[in-house]
């Protein structure tokens, strides 16, 4: 099977065009391409899903149903989210699809996104309120939905918890005009704690054996003749640990239920003796993991897979932090090289197939979300590369497979990130730039000394376990440790930063929301100097950044009782230790941060307030004030004024860069005052997916001359589109004049290069050049554009030709025709760099 | 009653027979897979679309 789907002369052809779609779809096995073709795309186009791809209607009424059943049972809490997990698994559809070789899906059927009725009644009014995704019979099943809905209300997990939380905070952050997502356990992005249970040394079932022995001594402990406080306190830890093993028992039981499936597949209707082999394999494999540690390359992935889809059942997950090369890759070492059971080329079917198991993945979203994340259901940035725990390189011929495997499939989701650090070899690297070369968007490449150091400075992680850090989300290291794995980022903690310099014009009030939400800064007319302008710019960003991180950490702090998650509770050693849930923050080192949407505009705005307002005189900060209030209308000469006679950031200009400097410095000062419920700090991590077009109408005109409406930049501390003029270098001069080590956590970067001039081997070496100057100057993150304008317009005019290309379009790839008119635009107008 | 057990599509578990899978054949727009269910073996099957008589 591992065979090309057709062999084509003119692949030849479509990659002298630079065509690499049509070049991969020649160019892959028949199976990968069949499986390729097969994914039901589900990440929204504008807001909506695709046509075909549905709500999945079977896990709410099977949540639904056993959540009725649990009401009268004495159970605690904990073990009733157990049981109701379980119950899911036990009876949701599974099925096989033709020629896959792993096998595990979030929903009940392929075109199916899973949905959880027990998260949030916000979400479930969504489901109703959104008829294309609505299952056939329409009427009959929004009758379904409407029943699920209504005994939900009051009962999902955000009902119960926003009654405990401060209201007035709340309702700002639920304004939508500061904050992005909700403060719960069971959404947001979860990590694990991969050296525990992906080092091929346990199973579930190994987990469930050292519960048990646990729960033995504990029960022991309890009734010997004394009394005292942790006595009293055992009980819940016994609860805890019960919860875990139905979880875990639960995850065997599935696996079983696809294994006997397979059985049945290749027993009963399948003729082909090959694809029957292939089956019992599949049946092999899911009788071996989760239940004990796989033995091989596809055991090793489809631990991986049940994982995901398992923890994806408890909550909702809108990342997928992972490093499945590290992981992974052994079990590649030994079946390629060792035991030569799997040729290269079948080895590449699997890495192919894992990437587009995970590129089906899907669970049903908010608007809001589905349009923050044009094109994807979540970020799934996928750490490659990077060093062990001892520091030393630990690329291997994994990461080589993946990176060709991503050339192959095109898949837009998931993405990687490479962390570079200086002994990756150049064969890597050449790998690292054909994926870019090839329009993929990704790998983005991360310094990875530069993020060791910073995972020590801000969160105190011993070296060893910063080393083995993965991204959270797009951007956020996080090491996979027992102490460091963070178990729940909940993406409340996204700040609208322009909504900072903003408020400085409006004393804190919103005028889109209608409310105060910020500082009642004094009126801004009144600041005699740029000081005390600067002065109520912290304290706009003290404010918003606080009402978003409290939030947070109540949540946190409410977490294990309210919103337990038993699933990946079991998953980790500090939970199966201590018998507490996986975000109690007591058992934890703390990793969080605040995202920092929309920043960049924060420095061009105080540096145009600066030059034109304090320095030169020309506008008084009133006629400043009445321009935006009027979305510049009537102040057309002066709004151009604040465009082009004003610095802006990425032009190694240092008038408006020690503007940013100055920012950063406050933030990372008051990122060390605020305190997450481990103890630890908030640093700010500059990115925006793509919250700078779904803020574009909630963030009102700005001193750099933007206009209500107007798409914000791009992200990160990426310059405007089309404002850095002065070359690559100074792009790289200016962003390496932040330390990325101690100003905040993490840096987005975007660049546009050019495909023409980085073909061939010259290419290479001038890419390579420009990553020299990147890495000297200590930049933390950079990711590419590299398809050219006439494609993308093209793409603009006709579609349909150009379903296959991919772009970046912040800290994520998608394809282009899923991604709204205006992203499109915004991504053609960013500045092509020429190098050399 | 006409019962899943009475089915093609019912394969029952060996330790228990009286519970098992319904496993069919589907093709959508993008894929064809086979799709299994868990069912009982006395559940009603007189209203199913899909039952086909099992060949004794
Ligand atoms: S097709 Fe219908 S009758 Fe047959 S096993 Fe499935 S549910 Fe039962």
């Amino acid at each position: 099977m591992a065979q090309p789907a057709l062999k084509d002369t003119r692949v030849e052809e479509f990659e002298k065009k630079q065509e690499w779609w049509w070049a991969a779809e020649k160019r892959r096995s028949g199976r990968l391409d069949y499986l390729r073709k097969a994914i039901w795309k589900k990440g929204a186009i504008g807001g909506l899903y695709a046509p075909g791809v549905k709500t999945d209607l079977e896990q709410a009424v099977l949540t639904t149903n056993m959540a009725k059943a649990l009401e009268g049972s004495p159970d605690p809490y904990v073990v009733k989210s157990a049981k109701l997990f379980a119950h899911i698994l036990d009876n949701k559809t599974i099925f096989i699809t033709d020629h896959a070789q792993l096998v595990g899906y979030t929903g009940s059927l392929p075109n199916t996104m899973n949905w959880n009725p027990s998260i949030a009644s916000i979400l479930n009014s969504e489901v109703f309120n959104d008829p294309i995704s609505i299952p056939e019979p329409v009427d009959k099943n929004q009758a379904v939905i409407q029943e699920i809905v209504d005994y939900w209300a009051g009962k999902t997990d955000l009902d119960k918890m926003m009654p405990v939380f401060d209201m007035d905070d709340l309702m700002k952050m639920l304004s939508g005009s500061i904050g992005w997502g909700v403060p719960l356990a069971r959404g947001g992005y979860s990590n694990k704690d991969y050296e525990y249970i992906m080092t091929g040394k346990r199973g579930f079932q190994d987990i469930i054996d050292e519960l048990d022995k646990k729960m033995d001594e504990i029960d022991d402990a309890v009734h010997e003749p004394t009394a005292n406080k942790e006595i009293a306190m055992m009980y819940d830890r016994l609860n805890n640990w019960e919860a875990m093993r139905i979880a875990l028992e639960a995850g065997i039981r599935i696996a079983k239920r696809y294994a006997r499936l397979a059985r049945i597949m290749a027993e009963n209707f399948e003729e082909d003796p090959k694809r029957k082999e292939e089956l019992l394999k599949i049946a092999a494999a899911c009788e071996q993991v989760p239940a004990h540690p796989p033995r091989n390359l596809q055991e090793s992935f489809q631990y991986d897979i049940f994982i995901q889809m398992m923890s994806r059942t408890e909550a909702i997950e809108g990342a997928w932090p992972c490093r499945p090369d590290y992981y992974h890759g052994p079990y590649y070492d030994k079946d390629v090289h060792i035991d030569k059971t799997l040729t290269k080329e079948e080895a590449l079917d699997l890495v192919g197939e894992f990437l587009i198991r995970a590129a089906e993945v899907c669970q049903f979203k908010p608007k809001w979300a589905r349009e923050g994340l044009q094109g994807i259901d979540g970020t799934w940035v996928w750490t490659m590369g990077g060093v062990d725990e001892k520091g030393k390189d630990a690329c291997n011929d994994l990461t080589i497979a993946f990176m060709q495997a991503a050339r192959l499939v095109r898949v837009a989701n998931p993405t990687f990130a490479f962390r570079w650090h200086p002994q990756v070899k150049d064969e890597v690297m050449r790998e690292v730039f054909e994926c870019i070369r090839h329009g993929l968007g990704y790998p983005s490449i991360r310094n990875d000394p530069i993020l060791v150091s910073n995972a020590m400075h801000w969160h105190g992680h011993p070296i060893e376990e910063a080393r083995l850090w993965v991204h959270q989300a797009c951007m956020s290291p996080n090491p996979t440790t027992k102490h460091g794995y963070q178990p729940m980022r909940m993406a409340n903690a996204t700040a609208n930063c322009a909504k900072i310099i903003e408020y400085v014009f409006t004393s804190g009030f919103d005028p889109v929301v209608n409310m105060q939400v910020g500082a009642e800064t004094p009126d801004v007319s009144t600041f005699k100097n740029f000081e005390a302008f600067f002065d109520a710019w912290v304290l706009q960003m003290r404010t918003i950044f606080s009402i978003l991180v409290r939030s947070v950490n109540r949540a946190r702090l409410l977490a294990p009782t309210m919103t337990p998650r038993p699933f990946l509770s079991g998953l980790s050693e500090r939970c199966i230790e201590s018998g507490q849930d996986t975000c109690d923050p007591s058992i934890a080192r703390g990793n969080a941060w605040i995202t920092a949407f929309t920043w960049v505009e924060n420095a061009d705005s105080l540096a145009a307030v600066k030059k034109l307002v304090f320095d030169e005189g020309k506008y008084s900060l009133a006629e400043l004030k009445d321009a935006l209030a009027k979305n510049w209308n009537g102040y057309e000469d002066m709004r151009l004024d604040f465009v082009k006679n004003a610095p802006k950031w990425g032009n190694d200009d240092d008038d408006v860069d020690r503007i940013m400097l100055r920012c950063l410095d406050a933030c990372a000062k008051f990122s060390k005052e605020l305190k997450c419920p481990c103890g630890n700090n908030w640093p700010i991590l500059p990115e925006n997916v793509s919250g700078n077009i779904h803020y574009a109408n909630i963030v009102g005109a700005l001193p750099n001359g933007r206009r209500l409406g107007d798409a914000l930049y791009d992200g990160g501390i990426s310059p405007g589109p089309g404002l850095d003029k002065k070359g690559p270098t100074a792009v790289l001069k200016s962003c390496g004049k932040i330390d990325h080590v101690t100003q905040g956590r993490a840096f987005l970067l975007n660049q546009r290069l050019s495909p023409t001039q980085l073909a061939g081997e010259k290419g290479f070496q001038l890419w390579k050049a420009y990553m020299r100057t990147w890495a000297d100057l200590g930049l933390d993150h950079v990711q590419f554009n590299m398809v050219d304008d006439a494609t993308l317009r093209s793409a603009q005019k006709d579609p349909e030709k150009y379903q296959e290309v991919i772009v970046r379009v912040a800290g994520y790839s998608a394809h282009f025709v899923d991604i709204s008119r205006k992203t499109q635009d915004n991504i053609i107008q960013r500045t092509v760099q020429g190098l050399g | 009653m006409t019962t899943c057990q009475e089915c093609k599509n019912f394969f029952p578990l060996e330790e228990d027979p009286n519970r098992g899978d319904c496993v069919q054949r589907v093709k959508d727009p993008r894929q064809a897979y086979y799709q299994a269910k868990p069912v009982n073996a006395e559940d009603d099957a007189s209203a199913c679309a899909s039952f086909q008589k099992k060949q004794q």
